[in-house]
């Protein structure tokens, strides 16, 4: 089988991130909903490992899109909710809003 | 034709490693959304290759990898497990597993294949594993 030219499977991720779209903007809503709760002064557990678990996912994915920068912020937004402090809390609004502005123009 | 076996809970992951591996190696890709189905396939397909998730909910990759390695009829297929973490302690547990290497997200789905295939010593050309 020959090798199809990288444009061609680079055309084909965005297929595939078209698909999926829907789904990553939930996962970005239910961040910015925790961040929404961190700013209040204390997020639920059920909120916090939800939103940890969103972040994992994110980290692993947005990256093999190429979106690293975005994948990366992600990364930090699930290691701040894996045991956050109200110190780290502060640091979950402007996070997420990093992620937003970074795929601003994607979604 | 190699075949690989995908195994990961999010569909998104699933079908970009699959599309990487047909698209750029030319391989056949299988996939299972969780460690359970996975065995299932394993056991009816028997790929050249696994590639599993580590955390997935249910049974995770670690849990799924010691199932088929005390199931004698899949037990010798390589499995590489896929993970976000990068911790040296998480490095060694896996390591000491025995699985046959570790790949970390976010991959790049246009050298995918090729750690696959340095991770498995997979040479261009050589004959697929298991047929």
């Amino acid at each position: 089988m020959s090798t199809p030219p990288d444009a061609e499977i680079q055309a084909l991720l965005r297929d595939l991130w078209e698909r999926h779209l829907p789904s990553l903007v939930e996962r970005i809503g239910v961040l910015e909903r925790t961040a929404g709760e961190a700013a209040l002064g204390a997020i639920p557990e059920e909120s916090r490992a939800e939103a940890q678990s969103v972040a994992h996912k994110l980290a692993g994915n947005l990256g093999m899109f190429g979106h690293h920068q975005a994948g990366e912020i992600a990364s930090r937004i699930e290691q701040t909710l894996k045991a956050p402090t109200p110190e780290t809390l502060a640091e979950l609004v402007p996070a997420v809003a990093s992620l937003r502005q970074c795929l601003d123009g994607h979604l | 034709m190699r075949r690989v076996l995908i195994i990961d809970d999010e569909d998104d992951i699933r079908e970009v490693a699959a599309l990487s591996l047909e698209a750029t190696a030319g391989w056949k890709t299988i996939t299972a959304s969780s460690g359970a189905e996975g065995i299932q396939i394993a056991l009816a397909e028997h790929p050249d290759a696994i590639l599993m998730d580590v955390m997935m909910p249910g049974v995770d990759g670690p849990t799924t990898f010691r199932t088929m390695q005390a199931t004698p009829a899949i037990a010798g297929i390589p499995v590489l497990l896929l993970t976000a973490k990068v911790q040296g302690v998480d490095k060694r547990r896996f390591a000491d597993l025995g699985v046959a290497g570790i790949l970390f997200k976010p991959f790049d789905p246009l050298t995918l294949a090729e750690q696959i295939a340095e991770a498995l010593r997979w040479k261009d050309g050589a004959p697929s594993l298991s047929h």
